[in-house]
């Protein structure tokens, strides 16, 4: 299936289930408790939240498709993840003392984020490529790693163990912000979407048409070729492990600066699987950006939906119960999307050269 | 090894493995290493945290955290006293048991995350029924001989129904297993909290807390101080356990399909070993196992379900990777973890540092032992320097 197939298949579905909904809410009576939960869905602000919520998944799902199609299996994202949001936070709430505040402040923190986080990334892959680590283990380490940093740098460093800093606000783009209904969604929104927006063509069109993009795939498909051809298979993969590694980056502090403005550490951190979720993402979306960021706004819409049906109250469902409503979908979608074809190469060492 | 009896050293070799003393190097020096890390992290953090009093003063910067200070609380936590080596083996016994719930299904081939969930809901499985069946059998003479079974078979079979889900998930639709594992422990807790939260819920306590259950059913400590919570009967019989999933692994059909399909699964498959049967099997067994560890953490530990329950699942798969997924090496691979984790506790309580950094330790340990090439290559370093060392003592 093609790519623009894909988009297409996409667009015409989010329109169907959009259209279906649109056509309930005029059914149905706007007092009852159905009526109620299909106003809670059909909002603008409901949107916006979406997207929001999307973009950490998105980005853990774009970074994880740029390691696993040179051919190394991610498993670590939700570390870097976890780590970019715990330093852009250290970084926010120490600049003031340096006389930095404001927004300054939250992009620079914003940028030490995604340094560390390529900083933990260049570990995962030296690890990795050079030293051959089991792939999967390594990445879990990196996660249980950043599970335990998390906490423990912030009961050491704050007194609180959810530190808050402010968040960047909205950037409305003249005119076009004052386009009813999508002006709202897609036009006054936090930057961290704006660069979603243009993370995914760019990832898209990256892999695809690029040479280093022709060369990730080649390194995940088939690195003896490759290495015929005279690149280098470890550096390819060295840079596809450091994209994966910036983008995470700007997922877990782009959530924390853009749209959170604290940091959970303890227990279930901030980031609480989003990582996981952009896994998933990408698998369901068969590693391909657009598709796998759709999934990812398909995850995030049932996040939003539970924040938004707890508001209302209508049914009587422990919160518990809608917290892990993301992770029954995404399992359900795991196990009935087959279809996704894993790179020829992935999670083996590559030694031809030596 | 050549001071050793010989017929001890074929034992060892025969339980080790061919490449065993290599693995076993290699995961003390991951061990060491990890220790050294994570003497840095308690350096970092306490160079920017910002104190009263720094422990610590070197090349004139003062530090709040002394790591040397550190781990000698850290041990004494551990093994200082008869209540904290009680502490330190109830971790381990626990330990074994989530380890081998990752170890089994790991020589298939499989990565089982999910222990914590199956614990979880084990642990809820086993206090339910002691609360159905105590009432029933007390003031009985049989009050122990019934119950005590009873919590340990609702364990395994929860635990093994919870391990069976993904098993089954990744024999019939290919779902990946690491990745079903993962979700399922969130989905375990929440499930597990509403349960009690709707109806197990103990009235008297605040906070999401069963009844206690009853005093016959659990495990009372033995050979140790009363307040220990700790039974050397339980140790003994995890013991043979281990003894008994080792000669599972290595001596019987089952122990073989899992072995040959973890490491060569298309010549198993075409050899006529059920990929499908095993899968299910091994995540089954698994979930089993763990599941016993649930229901031991309710009898002998905490005497009802509550919130909290520490990530003992995860620090399994740690114990596991450590132990080279070897059930006889799970043994001190899990004293190792269990004395970390009552060494947490103790700098906790006596430093104020926070016990999180136990699992940023538990972390670089697995970091390390997955990248054994790391000290491979170390290894070769260190002896080409040795060689070529001028005054080396050595011919040549």
């Amino acid at each position: 299936m093609s790519a623009t197939q894909t988009a297409r298949r996409w667009v015409f579905g989010a329109a169907a289930v959009l259209a279906v909904l649109a056509a309930l809410r005029l059914a149905v009576p706007a007092e009852s408790v159905p009526g109620r939960m299909l106003g809670a869905v059909l909002d603008v602000g409901y949107a916006g939240s979406v997207l929001r919520l999307t973009v950490p998944i998105a980005f853990a799902a774009l970074g994880g498709i740029f390691a696993e199609r040179a051919g190394i299996i991610n498993i670590g994202i939700e570390g870097f993840l976890i780590v970019s949001a715990l330093t852009s936070v250290i970084v926010a709430r120490r600049l003031p003392w340096a006389g930095v505040t404001g927004p300054t402040a939250l992009w620079l923190a914003f940028v030490a984020g995604v340094l560390v986080s390529v900083l933990v990334a260049g570990v995962f892959a030296v690890l990795t490529v050079r030293y051959r680590s089991n792939q999967v283990i390594a990445g879990l380490a990196v996660w249980l790693v950043a599970l335990g940093l998390a906490p423990f740098i912030t009961l050491t460093l704050f007194d609180s163990s959810s530190p808050t800093i402010g968040t960047l606000g909205t950037w409305p783009i003249p005119l076009l912000s004052q386009v009813p209904v999508v002006g709202p969604v897609l036009f006054d929104a936090s930057p961290v979407v704006y660069m979603m927006l243009l993370a995914t063509p760019l990832a898209w069109y990256a892999l695809r048409y690029t040479r280093l993009g022709r060369r990730i795939r080649a390194a995940g498909e088939n690195p003896k070729a490759l290495d015929t051809a005279g690149v280098s298979v470890s550096r390819v993969r060295y840079a596809g492990v450091l994209i994966s590694g910036v983008l995470a980056g700007i997922g877990g502090a782009g959530f924390t600066v853009g749209q959170l403005g604290t940091f959970v550490a303890v227990g279930q951190t901030s980031i609480g699987g989003r990582g996981f979720l952009g896994i998933v993402a990408y698998l369901f979306g068969n590693y391909n950006p657009f598709a796998a960021v759709g999934g990812a706004m398909l995850f995030a819409g049932f996040d939003s939906l539970q924040l938004r049906l707890q508001q209302i109250g209508a049914l009587d469902v422990p919160s518990e119960l809608f917290g892990i409503l993301p992770f029954v979908v995404v399992l359900v979608t795991i196990t009935l999307v087959r279809r996704t074809r894993v790179p020829s190469a992935l999670g083996e060492p590559y030694d031809g050269e030596e | 090894m050549s001071r050793l009896p010989a017929w001890l050293g074929r034992l060892l070799r025969r339980a080790a493995g061919l490449s065993g003393l290599e693995r076993a190097l290699v995961s003390v020096a991951a061990v060491v290493a990890a220790l050294v890390l994570g003497g840095f992290v308690v350096l970092g953090s306490g160079y920017i945290a910002s104190c009263r009093e720094p422990a610590l003063y070197l090349f004139g910067t003062s530090f709040c955290f002394d790591p040397v200070e550190v781990y000698a609380a850290m041990y004494q936590g551990a093994f200082g006293t008869q209540l904290n080596q009680a502490l330190t083996l109830q971790r381990m016994t626990l330990l074994v048991f989530t380890g081998l719930a990752f170890a089994i299904p790991y020589r298939a081939g499989l990565f089982n995350i999910g222990a914590q969930g199956q614990f979880v809901l084990a642990a809820l499985g086993t206090t339910v029924t002691l609360l159905w069946l105590g009432p029933l059998v007390s003031g009985t003479s049989l009050a122990t001989a019934v119950l005590v079974p009873a919590g340990l078979v609702a364990g395994a079979a929860v635990g093994a129904l919870y391990g069976l889900l993904p098993g089954v998930l990744k024999a019939r639709y290919g779902t990946n297993e690491v990745i079903s594992t993962l979700l399922l422990n969130f989905i375990a807790t929440a499930v597990a909290i509403v349960m009690v939260k709707r109806f197990f819920n103990n009235p008297g306590i605040q906070g999401t807390v069963t009844r206690s259950i009853p005093e016959a059913a659990v495990l009372r400590p033995w050979l140790f101080p009363t307040g220990s919570r700790f039974s050397v009967a339980v140790l003994a019989g995890t013991l043979a356990l281990v003894v008994g999933f080792w000669w599972l692994l290595n001596r019987t059909t089952l122990g073989y399909d899992i072995r040959v399909l973890g490491r060569q699964r298309a010549a198993a498959v075409f050899g006529g070993v059920d990929a499908a049967r095993t899968t299910v099997l091994s995540m089954t067994i698994a979930g089993a196992v763990a599941g016993l560890g649930g229901a031991l953490y309710v009898m002998m530990v905490v005497g009802r379900w509550q919130t909290g329950i520490p990530a003992l699942g995860f620090d399994g798969i740690a114990v596991s990777v450590l132990a080279g997924n070897n059930p006889l090496a799970l043994v001190p691979s899990g004293v190792l973890f269990g004395a970390l984790q009552s060494g947490g506790l103790a700098i906790n309580f006596q430093l104020g540092i926070p016990r999180d950094l136990v699992e940023v330790l538990r972390g670089l340990v697995i970091l390390l032992v997955a990248t054994p090439e790391l000290f491979r290559i170390a290894g070769r370093y260190l002896r080409r320097r040795g060689r070529l060392r001028p005054a080396g003592g050595e011919a040549g």
